[in-house]
């Protein structure tokens, strides 16, 4: 980040002459003590291990098919042995044999501490990875996941709760239910989906549903229409928690309806960086006589830079939290970001994280 | 083992409590146009109280950012790196937020620019970079700053679990924006509390290193809020310039429920002295994540 280092002392709060005594003191105290201090510090020892396998492999210890093109995999240690817990909504990210990684929710029961199941659909025009889980993963096959698993859709087992599931993203919401029903919360799930037949866990389900009368209810599309958002969040007893997971524009459609509903909290998962809209290919030199890195359409300048630059900062991805802003020294830049003012961007400021360059065109870093 | 041992509900009583949280910022935005100066009414003592921090987290957060972009690359621990990621861009989006009210406060009449300018200098003077530094003073010298940050986020983390169990604030007629954005930075605050923490103890393990950090934040954390109030009480045009600032007001705002109480307060700070200390014990994810999902300006953004 650029900043301008002031050099001389601010004026006193209150307009004084004569200074501000308390910033003497403290610039007297970082320039003697805290240097002395640091010239004369030890170099602590590091601790050596790391607090956890980097990649836990894993095998396939049973392979279900759970609905029209949906299996589930249960995964387990090669020895058996106890895995790391996790809560509902967690989800692990699975290396498949090709290299290929995918992120996948937990969907089984946090107690089962010896297993990892997850549920997949196969999208036939994806980028291949869920075919390669339903033709390449079997029984006995060898897998790795990143550590242990992660949760970036936590459920906080509010007094009232509605699960609305799409199709496959029943998988985090599983969980939930079981978890609010061993809580005794007060909840309900909607899972909607095409037909009952491409609708995966429906035994599951109902056994849920045996069990607490009038909870869940099952919506196909094929006999009870597309629901509209506004339906979905008609259930909500007041001043509920809403957890959504499905598809993109479901889960807009319930955060559009969420203002009218009488809902009080909305939780879904939020994905990482949004596809590349019209991604055109172009380049990036590392200053000016560094290497040139080709960008292709899809992918974006942050994801080529990092590769070259490892220790490059960035956060959001997405283009609001300016983390990974680079001085462009030549070159067109195309800003996509909501971050950077007018005057910024004329200073040569850019994201790489979402900002490219027009089709074939390079941009100069100075980095 | 930096990391305590998760901990795992056994009752359903239990919290939920996630330590395996994926840290992401929000791309939140606040509308500032019918907040009143004083927002909470007929409170202004406690109004600038909260104030205070508009004036010094702008420049504090950046602070953190550049410091942790400095160590990102010693990080050995990938699950730490992607926390310290998550961690830069949150941090980045409340030193935004913050900065925003400031131009609130001064379209009030209330020039905040004599505060922010020593805050200005403190964060990128005081506390910045020293070139002159040999490269193993230079490695110290951040191990120090990382070990102030580590302090200054247990009690970031404090007042974020006071403030999101605090039912007073909204029952004395706060303004609701102003209360969503220190909810929405508490609970941020609640949800990352460990990062800075574990980052100090993944590059420096000794409890030597963290006591100082706490020995040199707290004392200087305190003189930096009551400089703070002194200067919104005497700039606030909405009052006479002669009103007097003493500890017994923020006694008597603290007995209301409308700042945090001095006991539970002192404790807290004591807590971080335990050798077995780690933030994890402190507040609840469960907590921040119920909040945040409820937060007008949080569920509001984009992403």
């Amino acid at each position: 980040m650029d900043i301008d280092t002031p050099a001389t002392r601010p004026p006193d709060l209150y307009g004084r002459p004569r200074g501000d005594s308390f910033m003497q003191k403290l610039a007297a105290f970082s320039d003697h003590a805290v240097t002395r201090l640091a010239r004369r510090s030890t170099p602590p020892r590091r601790p050596r291990a790391t607090e956890m396998p980097v990649i836990r492999e894993l095998v396939v210890a049973a392979k279900h098919q759970e609905a029209e093109d949906v299996v589930s995999l249960r995964l387990a240690a090669p020895d058996g042995g106890v895995l790391p817990l996790w809560q509902p909504g967690a989800h692990i990210e699975l290396h498949l044999p090709s290299g290929r990684k995918r992120q996948y929710s937990l969907c089984g029961d946090p107690a089962d501490r010896h297993g990892y199941r997850i549920a997949v659909r196969r999208i036939a025009d994806g980028g291949g990875g869920s075919a390669e889980v339903h033709d390449a993963l079997g029984d006995g096959v060898r897998v790795a996941i990143t550590g242990r698993p992660r949760n970036g859709f936590p459920f906080a087992a509010e007094a009232s709760v509605l699960l609305i599931a799409g199709g496959i993203g029943i998988t985090p919401i599983l969980p939930m239910a079981r978890e609010a029903a061993r809580r005794g919360l007060d909840w309900r799930l909607v899972h909607i989906g095409r037909s009952r037949g491409s609708m995966p866990f429906a035994a599951e389900l109902a056994e849920l549903a045996a069990a607490v009368p009038g909870r869940v209810s099952i919506r196909p599309d094929d006999e009870f229409g597309v629901p509209a958002a506004a339906d979905l969040l008609s259930s909500i007893p007041a001043a509920g928690a809403v957890y959504c997971c499905g598809l993109a524009p479901m889960i807009d459609g319930v955060r559009r309806a969420f203002g009218d509903s009488c809902a009080s909290a909305l939780h879904f998962e939020r994905f990482a960086p949004a596809p590349i809209t019209d991604g055109r290919p172009f380049e990036l030199q590392l200053g000016g006589t560094g290497r040139v890195l080709p960008v292709p359409y899809d992918r974006s300048a942050l994801d080529v830079l990092h590769e070259a630059l490892p220790d490059l900062p960035f956060s959001c991805r997405q283009g609001f939290c300016g983390t990974c802003r680079v001085r462009v020294a030549h070159g067109r830049v195309d800003h996509r970001d909501r971050r950077l003012t007018a005057t910024e961007r004329a200073a040569g400021a850019m994201l790489p994280c979402v900002s490219r360059a027009p089709e074939g065109e390079r941009l100069v870093l100075e980095v | 083992m930096f990391r305590a041992a998760h901990a795992h509900p056994e009752r359903p009583s239990e919290p939920l409590d996630h330590h395996d949280l994926v840290l992401q910022p929000r791309d939140v935005t606040f509308d500032w146009s019918t907040t009143p100066l004083h927002w909470l009414p007929g409170e202004p003592f406690a109004t600038h109280t909260f104030d205070v921090l508009h004036l010094m987290l702008p420049e504090l957060e950046r602070w953190f950012v550049r410091t942790f972009e400095q160590a990102l690359p010693l990080i050995t621990d990938d699950r730490l790196r992607e926390d310290v990621r998550g961690f830069i861009g949150q941090e980045a989006m409340h030193a935004e937020a913050h900065q925003e009210v400031l131009e609130h406060l001064l379209a009030k009449g209330l020039d905040p620019a004599p505060y922010t300018l020593q805050s200005e200098w403190i964060f990128r003077r005081v506390l910045g970079d020293r070139p002159e530094l040999t490269r193993a003073a230079t490695h110290a010298h951040l191990l120090q700053r990382l070990a102030l940050i580590a302090a200054f986020e247990h009690f970031t983390a404090y007042m974020g679990h006071w403030i999101l169990g605090n039912r007073h604030l909204d029952h004395t007629g706060a303004d609701p924006a102003m209360l969503d954005l220190f909810r929405w930075h508490g609970a941020e605050e609640v949800e990352h509390r460990s990062v800075a923490f574990d980052l100090l103890v993944h590059l420096d393990p000794r409890y030597r290193r963290r006591v100082v950090g706490m020995l040199v934040t707290a004392p200087v954390l305190t003189r930096l809020w009551i400089r703070g109030v002194r200067f919104l009480m005497s700039a606030d045009p909405e009052l006479d310039d002669r009103v007097e600032v003493r500890f017994r007001d923020y006694l008597a705002a603290a007995r209301k429920d409308l700042l945090p109480p001095p006991v539970s307060f002192t404790r807290s700070v004591l807590r971080y002295f335990r050798p077995g200390y780690h933030p994890t014990q402190e507040g609840s994810t469960q907590q921040a994540v119920a909040y945040l999902a409820t937060s007008p300006a949080a569920r509001a953004a984009a992403r």
